[in-house]
């Protein structure tokens, strides 16, 4: 697993084993460069009929169907569906809000499981994993390979990488979106702390694309709670401004900021078809991938 | 509102602490990292009218469970009226109680009396206010008790009521000696009365005495007063005014005068009246029309050798049971002897002639005309009245007399033919005026003394005198008649006992129309011999109060004063035997006069001084004071509650659930 007998921290073998008995599915074709496992939108040369069509010429004549011929006196070329691999682009947040962890597991150290994992498994069945750090801008940027030694290089940028900064995920997703080949699957692991509105235009732009969208919306459970008995002097950890706040009196009108904000989060991906998961970062990363897995393997087939 | 522990109330600053604390957690806040910062500022741009709203309630709710836990610590009392004139602990608490029989009246439906409703709430409210000592004061002796406890009050055979007048005046005076006698502390006199003139007595000059006294007191003293000013209109009085046995040929009779009077005159009511003569009753029903009713020399039969004897009238129960019996004794008459001392006895003559000439056939009158020189042979024991015509008597002669006046007798001193430089109670002889013209008498006193109106209302006929030759006295003296410039023409010296009246002319023809117009001259000589005599004799008509001096002790009650203690006998009404002389005690004639004082004439009397009035009624069952520090416990728990319940988080879906 690790050729260069490196253990990484976020990787966990046992984990990887148990999860790799669930493909890592596109819930759409998919345009990659050789034959792999999933859908794409071209006809090929798999085991998977597709359809008859005319004779032009030019066409193959290996590719004619002579039973067709024999029957109906009319030249068909029968076809098959293609199958290829995909490129899973991980866009990892580095912004200085991914240093938080109330429970002694920051997201930033999440996000790195949850990347260095799906990118195992990726490139364990032959798909192409690149990885983009995004902090106010892209930190980092590996392109999609599919050897292992790029492999390593993903987990190397993934094991240096350190969250600081503020967050600039919306031009940098719409970056993305043109810059990426189209049909990728692109996985967002990030806090998501953007205006909502914003996010629906870069989501919009990624499906425009053609590209399968998954996000890991990643928060700590503090963040969802906002369980502060005394006076709180709160430091931005992306730079902005301190708050001071009394949690009693802030408290409600925190939970409803934040309920607006999910409430939110949920329509827009559910409009714009994103394959959503918001995470609490005490929750156990090998039963997010495993239901993440699970969910595409029900969306697969679809060309 | 007042406190039982009002120092408890300097605790009040702590009322702030939950202020302060709320300012120290303030500067006590924590420092952290924070990520979702945009929620925060979205929480911070959002309204925060409720939740700010919210810590203010909070912080008065904290504040008002504090102040309420210290306002039940500092014991409130509910009070409107003592708010302002109690608070803390008083040293010593004199009670000055009117036992007076007006006290007995009843409210109409209510069953406790006035006295009975004060005693229970004075017992209530000092139980509460506490005191280091408790002095009561009661009207009959005005000798200070000291009680172990208010609650003493109510069993106490000395707050019982009683047919003695109560003598306010003198029972504060008694309060403002014992003060002074004791030294003590800030005092609080307590005063429980209905308010009847007769019993304050505000035209006394005692009072303005009193203010002052009280006034230069240094330890500082308050005064209460638990008023029951309430007359009751349906109230129906007896009252005895003449008793007489009457022998005739076939039997001896007993004749009763008496007198009813109601407060309110509304119709016609018929009266039954009750006579008991030693037990022997009858009935007579009276229809009473007025205000007032006379029953004059109504005959009862009396047993033939019946010739001494008790005997009471009375009425049904109303509203005020100690006026409702009226009581008597009676005896053979005796004969009424009068003694005149006279230097001129031809001046004297129309004197012994009234002195003489009996109202009535079965009375015998007597009078002798005696020299200076053999008064000390003169049997005073038998006699009504002195008449005394001469020169003042001095030393020995004094003595007799004065003797004669404290047992009770009547004397009037006439004018000598030369006055000499004598005095004798207080007053002296000046000099005779002749102005060679007839005076008439200017003004007299028709309400009382010797030339006050007859029974019917109607006045004597002293205009009709005429003065030609008056001697002027000096000397201390209240004129019952006066000639013009308010010469005194008959006065009456101050006395404990007895009467003493000194008239300026004489009957003589070149003196005045006194003996000429002979009514007046009459009925004042009689009116004299006729108080003089209700000292002597075996039966003796007494008034409650302190027994006069001639009246043997050792009583034995023979009716009425059921529950009065032996030693309080002559304090009740009722009918007593002491040694061979029986004597009928009732109560004072003020007590029958519905009189009350005013609101303003009452803090007049205590002008200038620490003084507070609540007014009740007999037979109220509310509390003068009480303690409602449950109220501010109660208030505290809510004060409480409704922090608790404004800390208490709001509850709230999981929108935070991971999907």
């Amino acid at each position: 697993m690790f050729p260069d007998s490196q253990p990484r921290s976020f990787l966990d073998p046992q984990v990887i084993a148990r999860l790799a008995a669930v493909p890592l599915c596109a819930r759409w074709p998919m345009q990659g460069n050789v034959s792999g496992r999933h859908p794409s939108p071209h006809r090929g040369a798999s085991v998977e009929f597709a359809e008859y069509r005319k004779y032009v010429p030019g066409d193959d004549l290996r590719r004619m169907d002579w039973r067709a011929y024999g029957r109906s006196d009319r030249f068909y070329i029968k076809e098959f569906e293609a199958d290829t691999n995909l490129r899973c682009c991980l866009v990892l947040d580095t912004s200085g809000s991914m240093d938080y962890g109330s429970d002694g597991v920051t997201k930033i150290e999440y996000a790195r499981r949850v990347s260095g994992t799906l990118s195992y498994l990726a490139a364990q069945q032959g798909d192409a994993v690149g990885l983009c750090c995004v902090a106010e801008g892209v930190v980092q940027n590996v392109p999609p390979r599919r050897n292992p030694a790029h492999l390593m290089h993903v987990f190397d940028v993934l094991d240096k990488t350190t969250p600081e900064g503020p967050t600039q995920l919306v031009p940098v997703l719409h970056e993305l979106a043109e810059t990426i080949e189209q049909r990728a699957l692109i996985v967002i692991v990030s806090d998501l702390f953007v205006e909502p509105e914003q996010l629906r235009g870069c989501f919009e732009h990624l499906r425009f694309r053609k590209h399968d969208v998954a996000a890991f919306h990643l928060l700590d459970p503090r963040e969802l709670n906002f369980e502060f008995y005394r006076p709180m002097r709160f430091l931005d950890m992306e730079g902005g401004p301190s708050v001071f706040v009394e949690p009693n009196e802030i408290s409600e009108r925190y939970h409803k900021a934040l309920g607006q904000y999910l409430n939110e989060i949920r329509e827009l991906v559910l409009e714009s078809a994103v394959d959503y998961h918001r995470v609490s970062i005490d929750e156990d990363y090998e039963k997010v991938l495993m239901r993440f897995l699970v969910g595409r393997t029900r969306a697969r087939g679809v060309r | 509102m007042t406190f039982l522990q009002p120092f408890m109330l300097a605790a009040l600053p702590l009322i702030g602490l939950p202020i302060l604390i709320h300012l120290i957690n303030q500067r006590r806040y924590q420092t952290t990292n924070w990520a979702a910062m945009m929620f925060l500022l979205a929480a911070n741009r959002m309204s925060r009218g409720y939740a700010r709203l919210r810590q203010w309630l909070i912080l008065l709710a904290r504040t008002l469970a504090v102040a309420a836990l210290i306002f039940a610590v500092g014991r409130p009392l509910a009070s409107g009226w003592l708010g302002l004139a109690a608070g803390g602990r008083a040293d010593t608490t004199i009670i000055l109680l009117d036992r007076s029989p007006s006290m007995s009246q009843r409210a109409t439906g209510a069953g406790a009396s006035k006295l009975e409703t004060g005693r229970r709430q004075l017992a209530e409210t000092l139980e509460t206010l506490g005191s280091s000592r408790w002095v009561l004061i009661e009207s009959t002796t005005n000798q200070p008790r000291e009680l172990t406890s208010p609650k003493s009050l109510l069993d106490l055979p000395y707050a019982e009521p009683t047919s003695a007048e109560a003598d306010l005046p003198a029972m504060l005076e008694a309060a403002h000696d014992y003060i002074k006698a004791n030294q003590t502390g800030r005092t609080e006199i307590w005063i429980c009365s209905d308010l009847r003139e007769n019993d304050w007595r505000v035209d006394s000059g005692r009072w303005d005495s009193l203010r002052e006294s009280f006034t230069e007191l240094p330890q500082g003293v308050r005064f209460h007063l638990l008023a029951y000013p309430d007359a009751a209109t349906d109230n129906v009085t007896v009252r005895v005014t003449d008793i007489r046995r009457q022998q005739t040929d076939e039997r001896s009779e007993l004749l009763v005068s008496l007198a009813l009077s109601r407060g309110k005159a509304d119709g016609k009511a018929t009266i039954p009246l009750q006579f008991d003569i030693e037990g022997a009753r009858s009935e007579l029903a009276v229809d009473m029309v007025g205000s007032k009713y006379e029953l004059k020399d109504y005959r009862i039969p009396l047993e033939g050798d019946h010739e001494r004897g008790w005997g009471r009238v009375s009425i049904q129960a109303d509203s005020n049971p100690a006026d409702n019996a009226f009581y008597f004794v009676f005896d053979q008459p005796l004969m009424r002897k009068t003694i005149i001392v006279t230097d001129q006895p031809q001046a004297v003559w129309p004197l012994e002639l009234a002195a003489t000439i009996p109202p009535s056939p079965s009375a015998e009158f007597a009078a002798e005309v005696v020299p200076v020189q053999q008064l000390a042979s003169v049997p005073w024991e038998q006699v009504s009245l002195l008449i005394w015509q001469a020169r003042l008597p001095q030393q020995e002669d004094a003595e007799l007399v004065r003797a004669f006046i404290e047992r009770g007798g009547q004397a009037v001193f006439l004018p000598p033919h030369t006055p000499g430089d004598e005095t004798l109670f207080g007053v002296q002889w000046a000099s005779w005026v002749d102005d060679g013209e007839e005076l008439p008498i200017q003004s007299w006193r028709g309400d009382q003394g010797l030339l006050a109106n007859a029974m019917s209302g109607e006045s004597l006929p002293v205009g009709d005198l005429h003065v030609r030759r008056y001697c002027t006295m000096s000397g201390k003296s209240t004129a019952l008649a006066s000639l013009r410039d308010g010469v005194p023409l008959l006065a009456r010296a101050t006395t404990d006992q007895g009467g003493v009246y000194f008239w300026a002319t004489t009957p003589a023809p070149s003196d005045s129309s006194l003996a000429a117009d002979g009514i007046v001259l009459y009925v004042a000589v009689q009116r004299a011999i006729a108080s003089g005599a209700e000292v002597l004799g075996n039966t003796r008509s007494l008034t409650a109060g302190p027994p006069p001096a001639g009246v043997p002790t050792g009583w034995e009650r023979l009716s009425g004063a059921e529950t009065a203690l032996s030693t309080e006998y002559p304090f009740h009404q009722g009918t007593f035997a002491a040694k061979d002389r029986l004597m009928a005690v009732n109560r004072a004639v003020g007590e029958d006069e519905a009189a009350v004082l005013d609101e303003a004439r009452v803090a007049g009397l205590f002008g200038g001084l620490d003084f507070s009035r609540v007014d009740d009624r007999a037979g109220s069952l509310k509390s003068l004071v009480q303690e409602i520090w449950r109220l501010f416990l109660i208030g505290m728990i809510a004060a409480m509650v409704c922090e608790a319940a404004l800390c208490l988080p709001k509850l709230r879906r999981r929108e935070g659930a991971p999907t």
